[in-house]
């Protein structure tokens, strides 16, 4: 039995405005750009035809994901791959810090457990950590402790 | 009552021109505005937008430029200012019935130069260096409000940097748009701006000031949408207030300022980004008469 249905075209873009228009913290041009966006990069997309329960993790994928270098995240389909399930700009590290603290910082960081995933948001949210740290926690601490500095940075300048 | 409406920042390259004229236009054609446009930039990027480069060298030659204006009026303001005006600028058509319309103080080159001339003139008279550069901040402040009278609108172009010019703009203006475009120093010009527009030395001082009491709002311009960008302007919104508008990268608005002598509906001229556009004279004008009433 067909459990997907391929889109395209027309019939995509109007998929993509349908899921945007749930999400009413968009604003019209946010969602413009964001199908623009998608419109150059997707040239087919497979729906469920029976969407999985709330709750439900989605199925893992027929083979482990692979453990990217830092140099093959940046670039190429492998990154394209990961970033299309991990958002890296969420959660906004610096905005958490300075508006709760470090303890909810390193709360909301807990709700990313790769390696991958940490390294991914600490290079696209340029907080610069070291290529030694391993463990999960130390990686979070080093996260924030980037933060930190970085907000210092901005405030010396701004004195 | 005359609002003044300055656009800055100290970092350059941020669309400052660009959207001072937008500005004006939409003040004119939607607002019915009489919008006196005053390019205090020495790259003279608006005036080469509103009058081309035949029509801005026609205007320097002939001695009416800002620069021409000050040097001329700066020991007596009274007298005709308007010999230093261009009207009807810039290639929008306006019904003939309708009041709106937009003049041009042309920038010059020279400005930097005169600017220093001044100086100089006023510190003969044995003052001390902060004294003296406050004199001339303040009399140019005088000569740009005399413009007041014959216009609804006065729309500041500041110039990048911190010229006496650029101070005066921000001390007497009654509202001020900063652009910006996501990247990374433009949030610490974004800082630096704000300091000097509330006259406060530095981020905790800053933090004290509400931002409904602000005089100033950030106009983040050039987005294309990347995640960077969202993360940065959600850092920015900690300190500084926001403008809702957010102007893409946009083809039509590059190609706005083409120099066309042809004149043309605003439809016409802005294309796709005319509702950012109306959506910015909106938000803007709504700023500038919220802080009218409580003044």
């Amino acid at each position: 039995m067909r459990k997907t249905k391929a889109l395209s075209g027309a019939a995509q873009d109007a998929y993509f405005r349908r899921a945007f228009k749930t999400h009413a913290n968009l604003a019209d041009e946010e969602r413009e750009q964001l199908l623009g966006s998608l419109k150059r990069e997707i040239a087919q997309l497979r729906l469920r035809l029976e969407p999985l329960p709330r709750g439900t993790p989605p199925p893992k994928p027929a083979t482990a994901a692979p453990v990217h270098s830092q140099q093959e995240t940046s670039a190429g389909p492998q990154a394209a791959a990961t970033s299309a399930r991990f958002d890296p700009f969420s959660p906004n590290v610096v905005v958490i810090l300075r508006t709760s603290g470090r303890a909810a910082a390193l709360a909301a960081l807990k709700g990313i457990d790769t390696e991958e995933h940490l390294r991914l948001l600490a290079r696209e949210q340029r907080l610069s950590i070291g290529s030694d740290v391993v463990s999960l926690s130390d990686l979070r601490a080093a996260i924030v402790s980037a933060a930190e500095r970085r907000v210092a940075n901005r405030m010396a300048a701004a004195s | 009552m005359t609002r003044f409406l300055a656009v800055s920042n100290r970092k350059g390259g941020v669309g400052k021109s660009t959207i001072s004229v937008m500005l004006a236009h939409a003040a004119a054609a939607w607002g019915r505005q009489r919008v006196l446009l005053m390019d205090l930039d020495t790259q003279c990027n608006a005036s080469l937008m509103l009058l081309g480069g035949e029509g801005w060298e026609k205007a320097s030659r002939s001695g009416r430029t800002i620069a021409d204006y000050f040097y001329d009026r700066f020991d007596n303001v009274a007298g005709d200012e308007s010999v230093y005006i261009v009207n009807n600028v810039g290639d929008v058509a306006h019904p003939r019935t309708a009041p709106g319309r937009v003049s041009l103080l042309p920038g010059s080159l020279q400005l930097e130069d005169i600017q220093g001339e001044l100086y100089l003139k006023q510190s003969k008279k044995d003052l001390h260096a902060d004294a003296v550069a406050l004199l001339v901040r303040s009399r140019m402040k005088r000569l740009m409000r005399h413009f007041g009278m014959d216009y609804d609108l006065v729309i500041l172009d500041c110039p990048p940097g911190l010229s006496f010019a650029a101070h005066a703009a921000l001390d007497m203006a009654d509202h001020i748009v900063v652009p910006f475009r996501p990247d990374f120093v433009s949030q610490f010009a974004l800082d630096r701006v704000a300091l000097l527009i509330e006259r406060v030395e530095n981020a905790e001082q800053l933090a004290s000031i509400p931002f409904a009491e602000r005089r100033y709002a950030c106009l983040p311009n050039c987005l294309t949408g990347a995640g960077h960008e969202r993360l940065l302007l959600e850092q920015i919104a900690l300190d500084h207030p926001l403008l809702a508008t957010r102007l893409p990268v946009l083809d039509s608005i590059a190609r706005a300022f083409d120099w066309d002598e042809s004149k043309k509906s605003m439809e016409q001229k802005y294309a796709e980004a005319l509702a950012h556009l109306r959506k910015l004279h909106t938000e803007v004008f709504a700023g500038t008469q919220r802080r009218a009433k409580s003044a």
